[in-house]
């Protein structure tokens, strides 16, 4: 599904030059689910903006289901990204002034979604994650479990072919935490492609896959038993 | 999408109550002046504008050496006429200028303005009198404006031609009123009070020697006026010459140049005039538009203040996949609505406004009647300001990078910090100059209002009159009947009153020396009336009978002009009469302050014109009332040639009105220093507290490493206060140079004053710590854990 490789992400700053990622080369399945672990700094979230077109790399190729993404200009971009990606942020990044329904339902507006049909849509996924009785409340009014869940049921809305997820527990405890991660793999189970970095080896046992970087180069990749033989 | 973007709109407009208000409320309070203002360029713009040939229309003048002026010789419209195809009409108007009764048996008027018209003027002017031009005869037709008709003929079956009264009873003119016309002339160069149409006013004159006429010309479409202007220009000389007039004449004419001065020049910048009061409302306009920039920049600052908080939207919405043209679009709709919102507010606010201007101004300014021309106007002032202020917010807002806010790493730049820097320094100098300003306006005027005038104008009554008291012995009656009243102390008159009016100028010759003077002719007590002070010699007095026939008294700046010691005894010649000089008074200054005060030669005997008309009366001021009624009652037993009205004014009302302009001056400076120093401190508002979020983490790591509130307090003013501190360094010169400029308008001034500067300087440093210190004491106040939590 995907196929990166010999990406080089520069970053430039007045007078020095960070190299943040460095001939990375990577695969993702269709239906994988795979972590990206690595210390601060390492280049992992660069990685995952990169692969959620948010992010420009200077070198390399990039392709997704067999397009390659990396020549598209901002607007093809986003066309792409709102057809076939869902994001899931540490710090929720639920808009303050709209309501967890109203919060969901953004993605399909602009995927220019009928009304009706988004209506069934928000209602169809705000009763999967069991937070119904929470549609008409705004952010502020939930704990942190409960606003993460809402960011996942909005990644989720579109019905995405790929969850791109950056540390989803970070802000949790790890209650809340679990409960996060067991709807990924549920996710996950039927069937939708999720990339994940976290700094949490706890978090990553949930994966198929891990993929660790350090200064900008993959330094290793191994598969997950207990979770792969799991899915056999 | 519209929904969920205005539900986002109102929502953080609500949650943002203070920015919101301060955002609209500044930018409506500007919109506000800035719409009066407008109001007020477009009324002194437009005068005559309705005309359908306004812009073919034409005063015609003569440009001498040292000065341009619009009468012309009687002959010259006919020339034109005759000679010059492509004008279409041309004729004559003249001011009869001087103030009768017009009465009726069931009213009566005043008409200071009479003009007579003739019919070709009358067509360019849209003057229609209501029953009809008159017909090609020969005559002078009377029209009465309808309203002025109405006071004299209430009733509707009195219909016209109808008869009037012209002058006192006593010795009336009757005259035929042969129509009425319904014009405001409130709005048109051409205004009058009574008009006389005819078809040739000049009435066949053939004099190109004296000038007494405006000449309008209206041309043919299309017609090259400089070219009509040089045609005519030799055609006047060419006639002057066929006229043969006086060599003088001929020699005046043939150093004047004819010039056309547009119809829409005639009300603001008059050729033959000056264009004083273009230049005032062009200031104001300036001015307008300056206020109007500075409060759209305001916005923007402010808005760009408050992006960190919309900057987690900005992000997400891209995640999900929003274009940037929808974000900059949705944010310059969002700036459009609240645009709006002050629209309405400012409108408001002029509406409420408008009366005090009004007053100011003597205009009669309204957002409502026939305001075709502001209807266009504010939908494109609307678009205006919501771009200006609108753009850069929506462009910054929608160009945050999503990878980067999400992650809370919102770098704000410091790349345009001098240009804020320079605007902040720039708001705060404006103010300064108009604060300062103000305290200058208010020191000259107060000075002008309690400064020895030199005479005493608080208890003389001036009484209006037509009758020519020239001789002394026919004001003799008059004076004995008006003195017998219980509370009268002194009577006189003469040809000019101390209202600022000019007198008339001779040339005077004392001992071999002749140069310019002014020249008054007054009766007996003249000066005792005034308070005016005795320096040496005496005042003219009954005792002595060569008074009325060759005594003078001059003022000291008369005795300075003609360089002579012990003036009292010698003669001063003049208008063909040696008179002795028996007094010297001390100077008084009945022009006002700005000039100084003329050399004067005070008579009674008035040889050479200018009459004896302006009754004085100084009164004992418990007894005011009392005389005012006695006269009233008495006054056409006292003044049997003009007694049937007995109207007076306050000498010093008609003095005080010389201040008019420093009064209006002083109320503009007075708005313009409010409104400045607003706008000023929401700058200041808005620009603190972007300051203050970006420097948060900033002040989070001090407070860690040990810094008091007081001096995070201390760090956050000091900045702002180098730069209050350089807007007024900037500022004093600038305003010393004006204010010097100004007062150097006035032959009596004070000293320029340095508080101001000081005061200038204290308001803007106290206002600056305040406004500065309430949102550092936000930032202050967050706890430095909080703030530093993500990093």
């Amino acid at each position: 599904m995907i196929r990166i490789e010999k990406l080089e992400k520069i970053y430039k700053t007045e007078e020095i030059e960070t190299t943040a990622l460095n001939d990375i080369n990577l695969h993702v399945k269709e239906g994988e689910f795979v972590s990206i672990m690595g210390p601060s700094g390492c280049g992992k979230s660069t990685l995952l903006n990169v692969m959620g077109l948010l992010d420009k790399p200077e070198k390399g190729s990039y392709h997704f289901m067999d397009t390659e993404l990396l020549g598209l200009n901002d607007r093809e971009r986003a066309n792409f990204r709102k057809r076939n990606m869902g994001f899931v942020f540490q710090n929720f990044n639920l808009i303050d002034e709209l309501t967890v329904f109203e919060n969901i339902e953004l993605p399909l507006i602009y995927n220019k979604i009928a009304t009706s049909e988004r209506k069934r849509l928000v209602n169809e996924i705000i009763e999967r994650m069991n937070i119904v009785n929470r549609s008409g409340h705004f952010p502020q009014q939930l704990s942190g479990g409960q606003q993460q869940r809402v960011a996942v049921a909005r990644a989720l809305v579109t019905k995405p072919k790929l969850v791109l997820a950056d540390e989803p527990t970070g802000n949790l405890d790890s209650s809340h935490g679990n409960e996060v991660m067991e709807l990924l793999c549920e996710l996950n189970e039927a069937g939708t492609t999720i990339v994940m970095v976290t700094h949490s080896s706890h978090d990553a046992s949930f994966s198929n896959r891990i993929i660790n970087l350090k200064d900008g180069h993959v330094i290793s990749e191994k598969m997950n038993k207990g979770r792969n033989e799991e899915l056999i | 999408m519209f929904r969920m973007n205005l539900k986002i709109a109102l929502r953080n407009l609500w949650k943002n109550k203070v920015y919101t208000a301060i955002n609209i409320g500044g930018l409506s309070i500007a919109l506000a002046a800035f719409i009066i203002v407008v109001l007020y360029v477009n009324y002194e713009t437009s005068y005559d504008k309705n005309l359908p040939n306004y812009d073919r229309i034409y005063l015609v003048g003569r440009s001498m050496p040292d000065f341009k002026t619009d009468y012309t010789p009687a002959p010259l419209a006919k020339a034109i006429r005759q000679n010059f195809p492509e004008v279409e009409l041309a004729g004559l108007t003249k001011n009869m200028g001087f103030e009768m009764p017009v009465s009726s048996d069931h009213g009566k008027i005043f008409s200071s303005n009479a003009l007579q018209v003739e019919s070709e003027v009358a067509k360019m002017f849209d003057i229609d009198p209501r029953d009809g031009l008159p017909a090609n005869d020969a005559g002078l037709k009377a029209y009465l404006p309808r309203p002025l008709y109405k006071q004299l003929f209430p009733k509707e079956s009195m219909k016209p031609p109808q008869m009037v009264a012209l002058g006192p009873s006593n010795g009336a003119q009757a005259e035929k009123v042969s129509g009425t016309i319904d014009r405001d002339d409130e709005h048109s160069n051409l205004k009058f009070d009574l008009l006389a149409l005819g078809n040739d006013i000049s009435f066949g004159d053939q004099d190109y020697g004296a000038n007494n006429f405006k000449t309008f010309i209206q041309v043919k479409k299309g017609t090259d006026v400089k070219a009509l202007q040089e045609k005519i220009d030799r055609l006047y000389k060419k006639e002057v010459v066929k006229a043969g007039v006086s060599p003088t004449d001929r020699r005046i004419a043939g150093r004047s140049v004819i010039f056309l001065d547009p119809l829409k020049n005639l009300h603001l910048r008059p050729a033959a005039g000056s264009d004083a009061n273009y230049k005032v409302v062009m200031a104001l306009f300036g001015l307008g538009i300056l206020v109007m920039v500075i409060a759209c920049i305001n916005f923007t600052n402010l808005t760009i203040a408050q992006a960190t908080k919309r900057a987690k939207e900005v992000g997400v919405k891209k995640v999900l996949g929003a274009y940037r043209f929808n974000l900059t679009f949705q944010f310059l709709a969002e700036i459009f609505m609240q645009c709006v919102l002050a629209l309405i507010m400012g409108l408001i606010v002029a509406e409420i406004l408008l009366p005090v201007f009004n007053n100011l101004f003597s205009t009669p300014l309204s957002l409502w009647r026939s305001n075709t021309t502001l209807y266009w106007q504010l939908p494109l002032l609307l678009l205006l300001i919501t771009i200006i202020s609108g753009i850069y917010p929506a462009l910054v807002l929608s160009g945050f990078k999503p990878a980067a806010v999400l992650k809370g790493n919102l770098q704000t730049s410091y790349k345009t910090l001098w240009l804020r820097n320079a605007l902040l320094a720039g708001q705060f100098g404006i103010a300064i100059i108009f604060i300062t300003g103000l305290f200058i306006v208010n020191s000259q005027l107060k000075y002008m209002r309690t400064e020895d005038t030199g005479f005493k104008p608080e208890q003389v009554i001036s009484i209006k009159n037509m009758v020519l008291y020239s001789q002394p012995w026919s004001f003799r009656d008059v004076r004995e009947k008006i003195s017998k009243i219980p509370g009268v102390n002194y009577v006189t008159v003469a040809s000019d009153i101390p209202d600022g009016s000019k007198a008339g100028t001779m040339n005077y010759k004392i001992d071999g020396k002749e140069a310019s003077s002014d020249f008054l002719y007054v009766d007996f007590d003249y000066f005792e009336t005034l308070g005016i002070r005795l320096k040496e010699g005496r005042l003219f007095s009954w005792k002595f009978n060569a008074d009325t026939a060759n005594s003078a008294i001059l003022n000291e700046s008369a005795v300075a002009r003609y360089g002579v010691k012990d003036p009292v005894g010698k003669t001063i010649r003049g208008c063909d009469i040696d008179y002795k000089i028996v007094g010297v008074v001390k100077d008084f200054k009945s022009q006002g302050f700005q000039t100084a005060v003329e050399p004067t030669v005070y008579t009674i005997k008035n040889p050479c014109g200018n009459f004896k008309t302006k009754i004085m009366i100084n009164v004992d001021e418990q007894r005011m009332a009392l005389v005012l009624t006695t006269l009233k009652s008495q006054w056409s037993s006292i003044n049997k040639l003009d007694g049937d009205d007995f109207r007076y004014d306050f000498l010093d009302e008609l003095y005080g009105r010389l201040f008019k302009k420093q009064e209006q001056l002083q109320a503009v400076f007075f708005f313009a220093a409010v409104l400045t120093i607003f706008i000023a401190v929401l700058g200041l508002f808005a620009f603190s507290a972007f300051t203050t979020n970006s420097r948060i983490k900033e002040i989070s790591i001090r407070k860690v490493l040990g810094a008091t509130d007081f001096q995070v307090l201390k760090l956050l003013n000091t900045y702002f206060i180098w730069i209050i501190l350089v807007a007024n360094l900037v500022a004093w010169p600038l305003t010393y140079m004006l204010a010097k400029k100004w007062l150097q308008t006035f032959a009596y001034r004070i000293e320029m004053p340095i508080l101001p500067f000081l005061v200038a300087a204290v308001v803007t440093s106290v206002l600056t710590i305040i406004i500065v210190s309430i949102q550092a004491q936000k930032a202050v106040r967050r706890n430095p854990a909080e703030v530093l939590k993500y990093e």
